[in-house]
């Protein structure tokens, strides 16, 4: 029967759309992140992206991250904080909050996104004196 | 004997490299062409080049036309040789676009030959 | 049996030196005029009282050496050139033993090689392993012939109980670095302080290996002509404190070049290294410089970089001069001439080149205007510039060397032409040269007979009533210098009149083509400007448009015209440029290929070491864009068409390195006649009396920090308690 007609499948994408919110948060999601998924949410980091788990899927796509929905289409790789990037990237099975050993200094900076691109970036610059030192007329107003 | 040794140098009959008179280059330069010709719908079929039939042909005529000036059959044999070798290069894609491209010199800028254009360009050779 | 023959020998000799043997053989044929010696088997023959060195330098063997050097004393102190001559019991030193005839030299023997390889054993036993961190690196004399020369171990194991010998540095100056534990004491640097610079301050104290160079008190070695030490030191312990760490020679590229930031044209070698100046170094010119160089010209390269003009400026609606594109730049220029309507001034300063002048001489010439100045005056009345042997320096640079008495009038070559100064010190010195002066009291760094600063006295020598004459007039091949500031007074004019006028005198008991009188011009650009029909800038009339190449003078620039726009083309912002309502970024002597003559009247040019800065661009080119924005277009594209346009205008322009003689001395004298009689009696100045005034003369040497801070340590001496003034 299921060969005729793929019941479970219709099934397993209700329960998707069902799960993400109905049909309408459920295409706004698909616009988004060009994928709807179902999973249990595992935490939260500092910069407001939701870390979802769910086993069912293969290794490899298993985990994933919903960026903050804020930043809209404007996500990156990059905005994953450092402490969950060990997780998303199957460095560790611990999930953050859960493992002992991770440092807590107070000096730690803060997590900044790559800013390639935008007006913040960084432009490497001679450090060297200039070679000419050029004249400058006198200003006179 | 030494007018004799001059004369045989004189009349020696240069090797040809492929065509033994002017007739039979001048037939194997339009059969170049003639294959060139027909392999430009070819060539833009198979490759994503900007230009179009019409300039192709013209480029075609125009790299031709920069010979024209050439009487030597040896020489003109050589360019022969040449441009089948491009042919075969263009027609097994040994040459990519790029290479193709090369020929039409539309990035290349003319550089500077009158005083005031060099001097403000700061061509400063003397 | 060796009491035998030295019986015989006794009498023998006794025979030869007896007084009356010499009175006897007088009639018998001279001796042979050259003796015959063998180096290494090869025979040569030399004059008597040749060195072995000089006669194994004949024969193309270069025998090593440290202290020994062409221009300086012989020392025989540093044993490196020691050769076996066949049956002397012991080696001999080559540079200060002369040879007998008939001595076979073997300078690649056993016992040479032996003697080499102890005297470099000793000396490397005191000299650090510095190489690597020493500035002498890739050029020192101890490096190259311990290469060549030096045994291939060493025996000093005395590291660990009284190990290497070290020497504390001394503060010599800002220009010379010393390492003094390098020094091998060769007392180079002592014997040219002495004997060329004039300045007895460096000398050794203690002995053996407590043996210094030093200045015996703490004080800086303040000379004009310090920075040749460097060249002359075979090890690292003077090197030069600007260019410390720096580079190292392999990688310079180097450029044959002419000096300009003095009149006598100094060859030099430029060094750059990715289109920077690295250091400047006197090239080999016996006619000019020797192998020397003056501290201005050799020093000075840091002001290259410093205050330059790197775009064309034109002054905005609210007076402030602002950087603009050559386009506008040209077209701001452009529009200035056309509207003013051939009422143009055109001003070349000192550092003006042959080919800039042209351009700019054609430029205004084609817009209907005649007024084209030097920097520098000179006077008018008389023959004027008409006769070059006005204006140069008649008898040349090395022509003095052959000069039994020279009289400087108001000029101070020490300072005004430190190279010239050196070379009446080397006749002082060798041909008992007598020097009088006349003009303010100055140290030449040899003695002279001092006549007063009265100008009238020149008027009296002339008219053959001053006490002196008796002495000039017996003199074969006397030389008179007139220093060319002296033009600058009003009575300018009466001085190279009278001067004239008494050369004229001395001429007739003087040698046949022997010329006396002599102009030391102050700049490079001077003797070219002249030649290419400049006028001297005297008083300048009121223009429209006031085109200043490169002139900074004072007087043209303290007080700016009103209504007058001024157009400065130069690569120094300095006072010029300072008035300027359009400025044009030119090249400074190191970026361009260009002709210079110098005071003797030799056209000399310059290479292009480096690119110029920025924006700018060689002078010539930019007269002749303007020229082309102007509508009337100079007819030369390329260097070459400009050096035709010049030989077309003064053949001797071109030919370089030649020497240009000029003649009319005669009728120069006589067209000033009526003015020699005139008296002047305000006192003769110079402007440059003490060091202190020699180092920044114009805008590349102003603008060098080196040059202050030399400014600054000359000052600090005068302070000093054991300073004695010496003029």
């Amino acid at each position: 029967m299921n060969n005729i007609f793929p019941f479970n499948k219709f099934i397993t994408g209700f329960n998707i759309i069902k799960a993400n919110g109905g049909p309408l948060n459920a295409f706004k999601k698909l616009f988004r992140h060009d994928e709807l998924k179902i999973g249990t949410l595992v935490g939260t980091d500092e910069m407001g992206n939701r870390y979802y788990e769910n086993n069912t899927y293969f290794y490899g796509r298993n985990r994933w991250v919903e960026y903050n929905d804020q930043v809209y289409l404007d996500y990156d790789a990059s905005q994953i904080t450092a402490e969950w990037y060990g997780w998303i990237h199957y460095k560790t099975d611990l999930l953050p909050y859960n493992d002992p050993n991770r440092p807590k200094y107070k000096w730690m900076a803060k997590h900044t996104e790559n800013e390639t691109g935008t007006e913040r970036q960084y432009v490497p610059y001679s450090t060297m004196p200039p070679k000419i030192q050029a004249w400058v007329p006198p200003n006179k107003n | 004997m030494a007018a004799r040794e001059a004369s045989k140098c004189a009349t020696k009959i240069v090797r040809p490299l492929l065509s033994s008179d002017k007739s039979e280059a001048k037939k194997r330069v339009l059969n170049l062409y003639k294959t060139y010709y027909r392999q430009i719908p070819l060539m833009l079929f198979d490759r994503h080049l900007p230009v179009s039939k019409e300039e192709c042909q013209i480029k075609l005529k125009e790299e031709f036309l920069k010979n024209k000036h050439i009487t030597d059959v040896r020489v003109i044999d050589m360019l022969v040789i040449k441009g089948q070798m491009l042919l075969q290069e263009i027609v097994t894609k040994w040459a990519q676009d790029c290479h193709i491209m090369t020929l039409f010199k539309d990035t290349v800028e003319p550089k500077p030959n009158d005083f005031l254009s060099k001097f403000v360009n700061n061509n400063d050779s003397q | 049996m060796f009491r035998t023959t030295l019986q015989r020998t006794v009498p023998c000799i006794r025979l030869v030196v007896a007084p009356g043997q010499f009175r006897l053989n007088s009639n018998a044929p001279a001796p042979p005029s050259k003796l015959e010696v063998f180096i290494d088997d090869k025979k040569v023959l030399v004059d008597p009282g040749t060195t072995v060195l000089q006669a194994a330098a004949l024969a193309g063997v270069e025998i090593p050496r440290f202290c020994y050097h062409e221009r300086l004393a012989v020392a025989g102190n540093c044993r490196m050139c020691l050769v076996e001559v066949e049956r002397s019991p012991k080696p001999v030193a080559a540079c200060a033993m002369p040879v007998m005839n008939g001595w076979k030299i073997k300078t690649n023997s056993e016992l040479t090689r032996k003697a080499r390889e102890g005297v470099m054993e000793f000396l490397l036993m005191n000299h650090p392993l510095d190489c690597p961190i020493c500035d002498q690196g890739g050029e020192c004399d101890l490096q190259d012939q311990s290469m060549a020369f030096g045994s291939d171990r060493s025996r000093f194991v005395d590291i660990d109980y009284s190990g290497k010998r070290a020497v504390e540095d001394k503060d010599i100056g800002p220009l010379v670095k010393t390492i003094m534990t390098r020094c091998i004491h060769c007392t180079r640097c002592i014997r040219f302080a002495s004997e060329v610079a004039g300045v007895d301050d460096l000398g050794t104290t203690g002995r053996g290996s407590d043996m210094q160079v030093g200045t015996y008190i703490e004080k800086m070695f303040l000379s004009e002509l310090s920075g040749n030490v460097i060249d002359l030191c075979p090890v690292g312990a003077l090197t030069s404190k600007p260019y410390s760490f720096s580079a190292r020679p392999w990688e310079t590229r180097k450029t044959d070049s002419v000096d300009v930031l003095d009149a006598l044209g100094s060859n030099i070698v430029v060094s750059t290294r990715a289109g920077d100046v690295m250091r400047i170094l006197p090239r080999l010119n016996e006619d000019i410089n020797e192998e020397w160089l003056s501290d201005k010209s050799r020093f000075s390269y840091d002001g290259l970089k410093r205050q330059r003009l790197i775009t064309p400026l034109v002054k905005d609606n609210k007076g402030n001069l602002v950087p603009v594109e050559w386009e506008d730049a040209l077209v701001a220029t452009s529009r200035a001439l056309i509207n003013a309507n051939g009422n143009i001034v055109g001003v070349s300063g000192g550092l003006s080149d042959a080919e800039s002048m042209i351009a700019l001489k054609d430029l205004l010439n084609r817009l209907g205007s005649e007024q084209l100045y030097t920097e520098e005056p000179f006077p008018m009345t008389g023959s004027g510039t008409d006769f070059r042997s006005s204006y140069i320096l008649n008898s040349s640079i090395s022509g003095l060397e052959q000069a039994d008495l020279v009289l400087l009038i108001g000029t101070n070559p020490r300072y005004e032409a430190p190279l010239l100064n050196t070379r009446i010190r080397k006749s002082y010195v060798h041909n008992d040269l007598e020097i009088a002066l006349l003009g303010p009291k100055v140290d030449l760094s040899y003695d002279y007979e001092y006549l007063g600063e009265s100008p009238a006295i020149l008027k009296d020598l002339a008219e053959k009533r001053h006490a002196f004459y008796a002495k000039l007039s017996k003199a074969k091949r006397p030389v008179i210098i007139l220093g060319a500031q002296q033009f600058e007074r009003e009575d300018g004019a009466i001085l190279l009149a009278q001067a004239q006028q008494l050369s004229q005198e001395l001429n007739k008991n003087a040698d046949k083509g022997w010329k006396i009188l002599n102009v030391l011009q102050q700049v490079a650009g001077q003797v070219a400007a002249l030649d290419l029909g400049y006028k001297p800038y005297n008083n300048l009339p009121a223009a429209k448009v006031l085109y200043l190449l490169g002139a900074d003078n004072e007087s043209l620039t303290k007080c700016k015209p009103a209504g007058t726009t001024v157009i400065y083309q130069g690569h120094h912002g300095d006072a010029g440029a300072a008035i300027a309502d359009i400025v044009l970024p030119g090249a400074a002597y190191t970026e361009k290929q260009a002709t210079y003559v110098n005071t003797e009247g030799r056209a000399q040019q310059t290479l292009m070491a480096v690119q110029p800065p920025g924006m700018a661009r060689s002078d010539w080119k930019i007269i002749r864009a303007i020229s082309e924005f102007v509508g009337v277009k100079l007819p030369y594209d390329t260097l070459n068409e400009v050096r035709d346009r010049l030989t077309d205008v003064c053949p001797s322009m071109t030919r370089y390195g030649d020497l240009e003689p000029a003649n009319y001395l005669v009728q120069a004298s006589d067209l000033a006649k009526d003015l020699s009689s005139q008296t002047v009696s305000t006192p003769l100045n110079v402007k440059q009396i003490t060091l202190e005034d020699f180092y920044m003369t114009d805008s590349i040497s102003r603008s060098s920090p080196t040059m202050a801070k030399c400014i600054q340590a000359v000052r600090k001496q005068k302070e000093s308690k054991y300073y004695e003034s010496r003029a």
